[in-house]
Order: structure tokens, then sequence, then C-alpha cells
């Protein structure tokens, strides 16, 4: 489903990805770790399209499809979704509001016919009930107020609702408590399916106890260095990042 | 593709959509202001004798009062000698009793503006006093207004038909001295509302007025008076549309409320005057004096205003809280595009006891607009219990437009509770980016996020305003922001 | 401006006598200025709530009796006081004369002292007071330092009305070169039941990467007038931490303008003012954030008792190309009887898209749940009053960014508070 290869970029004078190349199918899941600065968040606001990035080389296809011409929503609305580090407060609008918006921009481009309030509403309250949501978050501003959690669990909930073909999950676990942790754990689970690919970029392996991988990554100085199975990550647990680093300099 | 900050300044290619000009034969004066013009005005309403002394002291009131220059907005001098200061079309001679009887090529204007008077005053029971060049055309619905005992009609039929009310009341809230701009309307003004509403009636409909310029160089010197008599309730609306012309015109309103003894008048208005085009050629000059007297004890004035056009604006709704327990409120968004100027905030004046006033302000500057805030709220030593809230916020969209805040905090009462507190921002570039990765565009997004920021005010609007409103809000920001 | 009512003839002829030939060509063109533009009057916005007649009054009176300067000399109780209590390196300006026993023993190369008379610069046109301090000043201290000196740099205006009126002009003209780091005491004192004017005006070029932290005292007589207006230019990632407290005196016009045209530029400056019965104390203050990033907050509170006006006027301007200035500013005030007056009005004019700017202002009273609670473990009403009011004011007198001045500010806050609070004149807010 995404086929980059030896992606380089960068942001202003700073070069982070420096020929990062990685294959992902559909219904896999892939963890890419790393140390800080290492270029894991680029690698997510990249694939999702955010313009303060430059891309200097390399090419990423997305279903065939040039991914690098298409514009944010409309690598949203082919199916990309990106559950934000640090998910933006909107005040004044409305949670519900902005789902509704979201899923109706996708439904259009798909042909389909958009939600009226009743069919939104009916599937946000489905789809809450599977994550264990309040439905009180509908109601309220977007993250405005939400505790660290809350934003998570929001990230997952739109997640649930627009149904992407290819999410990744941008340190969905930073700041979390372990209970939450655990909500939001299964939350991803829940949407694991074989049409679907998921990749989660995290520092810690304490999140793939819980949303286990078909392949972890290891990404740094702006590449993968190393590729394996879950047990990358144990290994990686122990003995910290500099032993790849390391290996990587060498 | 282009990044956000070269798509910020953007071109407007909105047409102002109520562009045109009717063609009808206008019966106007010659430009110039002298007695005589005062006169004339007064004459061609067969005004009584207390009507046109009222005006001739106006004028020369205002022969010795100087225009003020301290608002934060730069024009070029106007020449009050190359304006005309009456303009009526020529079906005036016998009014129409029904819109029947109406000039067709001028309900086709109303058809245009978007203001289907049948329709809409029939499924909405609203009824519709349309001001067209100085001169009230159709006054519907007036039937079931006087089963109520309300007194809904244009200015000048009140001083033939109501003399004593209008006596009363005009002037007792924006006295003539008051300011040069009110001096100048006393003098001549054309047209406007009058409402009344009696003892205990609660007003069955909302109240809704249409204004137009048409000939050039015509000023709009509209003025309106609505008294709220003991224990009633009235919701009026006012909304504007102009067309495009090249020559500034300029528009010097006067609104005064009187709420006696738990009363509560609701002023709303949303305002479309042509604001000039991207260069800053054309366009209204607004500059209007709107004031409420909470005369009586737990009366309630609220001014609510969505205000996307004129190329300056100049205006202050205001309150006096006098009656104890009083309570005064404005809610307001101001939208400044391009090369528009708006100076404009509120007065909140403290005077009974236990006298309360909120104060939410949003203002939007994009483009090269200079947008400023200016409000006073001024609790005086007998206030005892006073208590205000104000909330300033502005929302700067590109580098060349500027916001500002002035506000005037004077209190003289040492009970009083006064809290101020303004904001500045942008939309952030995460904010856009949020959005447009959840699929929409970045146009829907700014609509969306600028909707947000004003939805404090727009939910004070009455319904059919609150979505006019919004369509506005949208459309007068096309463009500002990439 | 309507032209001054001041005796501008008898000026003329003050300042002709003046000592310091070399700095004559500046007051006389100063002279000129000031002659042309006059006083602020109440019809200028900046000025609408203070009258300025006090200050015409005690000058034309001052200028028609010869318009003499106190005689120097003899050290006086104020400054000896002073002095004693503070530990810092102090210079000493009494009645417009810079005292010449004063910093004798400098920090070496730290510190560098001349004076303006000693190289003169050409007359600035300026704002009215400003004006009038260049054409009768005696003479003005310049001060460089250009290291890290150990102990506070103080300089004490003390003026004594020992005649009928008195005025007098105090120039300072601060640089602090790049990279070095200063403390700095500027405490205001008079002594005498006599009326008098003092005009002070106090410049500072804040270099390239200097810190500096600045803390104004103004603790004036009842009878005394005073206007001042102290300019500071910050270089690039410069910082200034800055408080002033005015405690005293009968009228008072402060102007503060920040000139931050370097970008990194941090400034944090905040305020107390006590009032009491007869005072008038008006703070004016702005911010020029012209090139971004840079950061400034401010935060001023006031406690007014008795018959008394206090005005506050904050200005925030951010010039267009400003991006990435974050500008705070916050005013509170209590205020504790019926005729009391505080005109607030902080102002924002933004012309530069990527910013953060807020500002807040209240006015109001004791929390009286606070009140409650304090009688509530046995303390009486006034006390419970002072306790809240001495803890609205203490949290600014924390903020003082100079050590060693600290716990003298607090001793007269304290006198000054427990003057206010105990006076007949609280309103009886509770009842």
């Amino acid at each position: 489903m995404l086929e980059i290869k030896d992606l380089k970029t960068r942001i202003g004078d700073a070069e982070i990805l420096r020929g990062l190349s990685l294959s992902v199918k559909k219904g896999e899941v892939h963890a890419i770790m790393g140390p800080n600065g290492s270029g894991k968040s680029t690698l997510a606001q990249v694939i999702a399209g955010h313009e303060d990035y430059e891309v200097t080389g390399g090419t990423v296809r997305y279903n065939g499809q040039d991914l690098l011409e298409l514009a944010p929503e409309e690598r949203a609305r082919e199916g990309i979704f990106l559950g934000f580090q640090y998910p933006v407060e909107i005040p004044g609008v409305n949670n519900a509001y902005l789902l509704k918006a979201a899923v109706n921009a996708k439904r259009k481009h798909q042909g389909l016919d958009e939600v009226d309030a009743f069919e939104f509403l009916k599937l946000a309250r489905e789809r809450m009930a599977m994550l264990g949501m309040d439905p009180k978050f509908l109601n309220r501003g977007v993250n405005e107020g939400f505790s660290g959690g809350e934003k998570k669990r929001n990230e997952i909930l739109q997640m649930a609702m627009l149904e992407p073909r290819l999410a990744i999950l941008d340190e969905t676990d930073s700041g979390l408590d372990i209970d939450a942790l655990k909500a939001v754990a299964a939350g991803v689970n829940a949407l694991r399916s074989p049409e679907r690919a998921i990749i989660l970029v995290t520092h810690y392996q304490r999140l793939l106890d819980y949303i286990e991988p078909d392949y972890v990554h290891v990404l740094s100085q702006g590449k993968i260095v190393r590729s394996g199975d879950k047990t990358l990550a144990l290994e990686l647990e122990e003995r910290g990042y500099d032993w790849l680093r390391e290996a990587a300099t060498g | 593709m282009a990044t956000e900050s070269e798509n910020i300044e953007h071109l407007v290619n909105r047409r102002y959509e109520h562009g045109f000009v009717t063609d009808i034969a206008t019966d106007s004066l010659p430009p110039g202001l002298d007695e005589g013009v005062v006169r004339a005005i007064s004459a061609r309403k067969n005004e009584p004798q207390f009507m046109l002394e009222w005006r001739l002291q106006a004028y020369r009131q205002w022969l010795e009062m100087r225009e003020p220059e301290w608002a934060h907005v730069h024009y070029p001098k106007i020449k009050y000698n190359e304006i005309s200061y009456f303009s009526a079309p020529k079906s005036d001679e016998d009014r129409p009793k029904s819109l029947d009887e109406v000039d067709p090529k001028l309900l086709e204007t109303y058809d245009k503006l978007g203001i289907p008077l049948h329709e809409r005053a029939r499924l909405a029971g609203v009824a519709v006093d349309a001001v067209f060049d100085s001169v009230s055309v159709a006054t519907t619905f007036k039937k079931k207004l006087s089963e109520a005992g309300v007194i809904f009609c244009s200015f000048s039929e009140a001083v033939q038909e109501h003399p004593d009310l209008v006596r009363q009341y005009l002037g007792t809230v924006v006295p003539r001295r008051d300011n040069f701009f009110a001096a100048l309307n006393a003098a001549v003004f054309s047209d406007g509302s009058f409402v009344y509403i009696p003892k205990g009636v609660r007003c069955p409909m909302e109240l809704s007025t249409y204004f137009r310029i048409n000939a050039a160089n015509t000023g709009q010197f509209e003025r309106t008076l609505i008294v709220a008599d003991e224990g009633s309730h009235v919701s009026y609306l006012e909304g504007c549309t102009a067309p495009m012309r090249d020559e500034n015109q300029l528009h010097a309103a006067v609104v005064e409320l009187v709420a006696l003894k738990d009363a509560e008048i609701k002023y709303s208005t949303v305002q479309n005057w042509y604001p000039g085009d991207e260069n800053g050629v054309g366009g209204i000059y607004n500059f209007v004096t709107k004031r409420g007297d909470c005369r009586g004890a737990n009366s309630k004035i609220s001014w609510t205003q969505v205000e996307t056009g004129s190329a300056i604006t100049w205006k202050y709704p205001s309150c006096l809280l006098r009656g104890d327990n009083s309570v005064g409120e404005f809610y307001s968004v101001a939208v400044a595009n391009n090369m528009q100027q708006a100076d404009t905030g509120t007065k909140m004046i403290h005077i009974g006891r236990n006298t309360s006033s909120t104060i939410v302000s949003k203002g939007i500057s994009a483009g090269r607009a200079e947008n400023a805030y200016r409000g006073l709220v001024r609790v005086m030593p007998q206030a005892h219990g006073a208590r205000n809230h104000t909330q300033c916020d502005s929302l700067l969209i590109g580098k060349q437009c500027g916001a500002h805040t002035f506000p005037y905090m004077e209190i003289k009462n040492p009970t009083a509770r006064v809290e101020h507190e303004a904001t500045t921002s942008k939309i952030s570039a995460d904010q856009l980016f949020y959005c447009r990765q959840r699929g929409i565009s970045e146009e829907d997004a700014v609509n969306m996020i600028v909707n947000g920021f004003c939805k404090e005010v727009f939910k004070e609007l009455p319904m059919e305003f609150a979505v006019e409103a919004q369509a506005l809000l949208n459309v007068s920001l096309e463009g500002a922001v990439g | 401006m309507k032209p001054s009512s001041l005796d501008i003839d008898r000026l003329r002829d003050v300042v002709r006598q003046l000592p310091n030939d070399a700095l004559m060509p500046s007051r006389e063109a100063a002279l000129a200025h000031f002659d042309e533009h006059g006083l602020p009057t109440l019809r200028d916005e900046d000025w609408k709530y203070t009258d300025l007649s006090p200050l015409v009054d005690i000058s034309n009176r001052w200028l028609r009796a010869g318009g003499q300067q106190q005689a120097p000399g003899d050290r006086r109780d104020a400054v000896e006081r002073v002095l004693g209590s503070i530990d810092a390196t102090w210079f000493v300006i009494a009645d417009g004369t810079i005292e010449p026993w004063t910093a004798r023993a400098l920090e070496s190369g730290a510190i560098e002292v001349s004076r303006l008379s000693d190289a003169p610069a050409p007359f600035v046109t300026g704002r009215p007071l400003a004006d009038l301090n260049a054409a009768l000043r005696h003479d003005g201290l310049r001060i460089r330092i250009t290291g890290h000196p150990e102990k506070p740099v103080g300089i004490l205006l003390a003026d004594r009305a020992g005649t009928n009126a008195g005025v007098a002009q105090s120039c300072v003209e601060i640089e602090v070169a790049p990279g070095a780091s200063a403390e700095l005491i500027e405490y205001h004192v008079s002594e005498g039941d006599e009326d008098h004017y003092a005009n002070s005006v106090l410049t500072m070029g804040i270099g390239d990467d200097a810190d500096v932290k600045h803390v104004r005292i103004q603790n004036r007589s009842i009878r005394h007038v005073q206007t001042g207006r102290t300019s500071l230019a910050l270089g690039r990632n410069a910082t200034l931490r800055m408080a002033s407290y005015d405690l005293g005196g009968g009228l008072i016009r402060n102007d503060i303008d920040i000139d931050l045209s370097q970008p990194g530029a941090n400034v944090a400056f905040d305020g107390l003012y006590l009032a009491g019965d007869g005072q008038h104390i008006d703070n004016h203050t702005r911010v020029d954030h012209r090139v971004g990033p840079s950061t400034s907050s401010q935060e001023y509170r006031g406690i007014l008792n008795g018959k008394c006006r206090c005005v506050w006027n904050g200005k925030a301007i951010v010039h267009k190309g400003a991006d990435g200035t974050d500008a705070k500013q916050a005013n509170h005030n209590l205020l504790l009887s019926e005729k009391a007056e505080i005109d607030a009005k902080p102002e924002l004019e933004i012309y530069a898209e990527d910013v953060k700017c807020s500002h807040g202002t209240t006015v109001g009273q004791l929390d009286e749940t606070a009140l409650f609670y304090l009688r509530s473990r046995g303390l009486d009403k006034n006390h419970a009053i002072r306790v809240l009011t001495h803890a609205f004011a203490a949290d600014l007198v924390r903020r003082a960014p100079v050590s060693a001045v600290m716990e003298a500010i607090a001793e007269i806050v304290e006198t000054r508070l427990a003057e206010l609070t105990e006076s007949d004149l609280i309103a009886d807010i509770l009842s």
C-alpha cells in the first residue's frame, strides 16, 4: 500500500530524513522506533503532507499513486489518517461538527451521499460505545480543555469514524498513564483489519505490549537502520538506542 | 503546491453581490447644506412646526461643532457641501398601502437583494419596513401589530400620527449636541423606524428594516426611535445592503432606544454596506450613534451586531444603565478586510444600583485592514454594586492588517467589579493542518475556525439573522487566507 | 496643545543664569521647543485624567522668586537614611545637583562615570516635560557599566523643599555595554514640608546580551509633584527585569517607554502604586515591539483608599514585521473607598500577524470569602482587611528584581499599607 524509497527531507536548514525506505502492505502493523530527533515524527508529518517540510529526494507511492503530488486534504480523502502527537485545540468548533465535516468530505470524494445529522450521530455513538468513550465528548470544542489522555482518545475516535486505509499514529502513547494507554490500545486493536495498514511511531516499547506489531523498524539519524519483528523492540528496551547507533555508524 | 503564506493574500474574487443600481427616477435635492435645505426637507415631509424647529436648532448647533479626529481611522475630508441631503423615488406621492401597489421595479430590487418581501414576511411572520432612499415604501403586517397595540411605522409617519410620543422621547437619549454626526443627523434626517410597545406587551413578532442607498452623493441619514414601555419586550433586526458606487457615501444614522421599568429591547444588526474595492475605492462611510437608555429599574438592552461592510466604520452602540438592576449587553463581530478601517466598540455607563454589563467583542482583520475596538466602562460614584465583564478578542489573518484594542475603564465606586480580558491571535498553521488532515479543504477549515471564534456572538443573534451572518462572514473573508 | 501657562520670560531668565556653559546651546534649543509646544492639557489623550496645574503653579512661584536651586552640601536625613539601609554604589543628585562626593570609590573597570557637561550632546527634541528638563537642568550624570559590578548601582534623587516652592531637574544616562550585567536602584525621596516639583529623565541603553535588573522607588512627600520619563532601549537578546513602586507623593506622573528593536529581547516590568487621601498617581507605559521574536510582560497593581485617583495606561505596540512577539499586560486594582477613582486603559496596537498578545484588567474589592475565612479564624475585620490587602501587594514586593533593596521596599509598603487601611475612610463593603 505504501512504498517509500530513499526519502530525503529538509526543514529550514536541517536535513532530517536522509534516505529512508519503507514498505507497508495492507493488513500489516509496523512500529517505527528511534531516539528523539531521529525523524520519527517528521516521517509521520511528511506522509500526511505538512507543508513545512521540503522533500529533497526519493519517492512515496500510495496504492500506486505519487503521494507527494497530493495536498493534505486530498491525502486524507484517499484514506490516510494521522493521529497527532500534540492534537491542537480549536476553540468554539464543536467536535461533532468537525467529525461530520470530515466524514462527509471523504464520502463526497468517494462519490457517496453525505450523512445527515441523525445518521452521523448514530454512527458516532456506536463507535464511542465500542471505544468506551463518554458521548459528551461530541459536544465539546475540538480538544478544548481535554486532558492528554482525552486528546489521544479523541484521535482514536476520529480514526474510528473516518475508517482510513493507512493510519499513522504519532507517539499515541506519550503522556498517558497505564489505564489511558490500555484504553487507547484497545481502540486501535479494535480497528485492525486485513484491509487496513497501521504505522505506530513510538519511542518506548511499552505500547507494543498492547498493540502487537508485525514489523519493527529502528530509525536513526534519518534512516531505517534495522528492521525485525516484535522481538527487536524487546532487544532495544534492554540495550537502548546507542547500541544501534554504533552499529549504524560503524 | 503553494505554501500557506504564499496563498494568504490571494485576491478576493468575490464581487459585491449586491452591486447594482436601480434605474428609477429620483426626486433629489441638489448638493449642498444650508438652512434652506433643512426647511426643504421638512416641507417635503409636511412636518409639523415643532419638528422643523428641532431640526433648525440642530443645524445651527452643528455649524459650531468640529468633526472628531481621534478615531484610529484615516479618510479624506468629507465635503459636506457636495452631498445631496434628500432623495426619494418618484412613486412617493401616493404611498402604497400594500405590497401590490409598490412599483414592480422596486420589488425586483428587493428580490435581487435576497429579500423576497412577501414570502419572507409571511413565512417568518416578520413585518418589514423597507426604506428605499430615504422614504419608507412598504410596511406590512401593520394590522397584526396594531392588534397588539404595537406601533411600528416609518419615522415620518410617526411624526404625523403620533407627534406626542415623538416629542416625548426624541433626542432624550442622543441629544442633538451629543456629537458632530448626531447633530448633522438631527438636522437632515430623512426617515427611519419608529417603534412603540405598550405596557406589558410582548411584541408578537420580530421587527425588521432594510435600508438602501441609491443615488450618487446622497447621504443616508436615518433616525430610529424605539420605546419599550413598562414590562414590554421587543426584538428588532436591522440589516443593510447597498449598491456599488465609485464615490464614498456618508451614512450618519442615529438610533435611540428607551427601556422603561421591567422592559427589554433586543437590537440586532447584520451590516453589509459596500466596503470599497480591493484598493479601498468607493465604499460607505458609516458614522453611527446608537444608544440605549435603561431608564427604568430591571430594564435590559442588548446590542448584537455582525459588521462586515463599510469602508470606514465609527460606531459605539452604548447603554446608559440608569435604572437599578438594569442590564446592558453588547455582542459584536466586526470583520475588516482589504482596505477597510473600523474604529468601533461600546460604552457602558453604570449609574443606578446593582447594574451589570457584558461585552463580547470579536474582531477579525484581514488584507490591509485596520480594526480597532474602543470601549468605555464607566462606573459613576453612585453606581453601587456595578458589575462588568468584557471579553475582547482579535483574530489576525495575514501580515498586513492591524488589530487594536483601546478599552477605557473609569471606575469611581469601590463596590464595582470590573473585569476585562483581551487576546490577539491568528489562525495557526497547526489548526489548519489538523483540519486538512481530516479531509477538510483549507477554505472550509478557515470558515470553521472563524465561525468557532465568533460563536459566542452568533448564538445571541435571532435565528434567521444567525444564518445570514455566518454566510456573510464566509463571503467577506473569501480569499483572505491561503 | 495650548501654549503653557508657565511664565516663559522668567523661565528664560533663569535658564540663562544656569551654570555649566557647555550645556547652554542645548538649553536654548530645548527652551525654544518648549515655548512652541507648551505643556500638555486635559484635551490631550495621554493627559486626559491628569491635571498639571499644580505643576504650573509651583513652577511659576519658584520662577518668580528667582528660580534658585537649593544649596548643595550637607548630607541630609533622607539621604543618610537611604544610604545607610541599602548597600549599593550610590550616586546622589540632590536638588538637581550631582553631589561631588558620591561614588568616589568605584569598582574598578566595571563602572565609568562622567557628566553631560563633559561631552554635551546636541539637543534632540522630545516631549514637553523632557524639553523643560533639558532647558533647566544644571547637569546630567552619565554612567557606563561594562562588567558585572558586585553591588547594585544606586541613584538617589533627593529634593528638599526648604523655601516656598522648589523645582529641580535631574537627568541620568546609563549605558550597559554588550554582555554586561547590572542591578540598578532608582530612588526618589523628598524632605521638607513645602511644595516642590521634581522632573526627572532617565535613559538607558542595554547592549546585546546584556542583563539589567532595575528597581524604581518613589517615596515623595504629599506636597510634592513629580514627573518622570524613563526610556529604555534593548539590544539583541538583552533582558530587563524592572519593578516600580509608587509609595508616596502628591501628584505623580511616570512615563516609561521601552523600545525593542532587536530580536531576542525579553522584558518583564511590574509596578505597585499605593494611593491615599489627596494623591494622584498616573502611570503611563509603552512597549514598542519592532522586531521579533521578543517578549514583554507587565503587571501593575494598585491599592486606593481615601480621596485619591490613579491612572494606569499600558500601551503595547507590535509593529509590522515583529512576528514572534509575545506581549502580556495585566492591571489589577483594589478600591477601598467611595472617594477613590481608577482610570485604567490597556492598549494593544497590533500590526503583525504571528503574535500572541493578551491583556487583563480588573477592578474590585477584597474577596469576601477570604475575608470571612480570616474572621472565622479570630481576626477582627480591620485586621483581616489589612492581611488581604497586604497579600495583594506582597506579590509585587517579592518581585523586586534587586534583592538588596527588597527589605527596604517591604518596610515602606508595610508602613504605607498600615496607614491606608487603618484610616477611617474604608467603605463598609461588607454591609
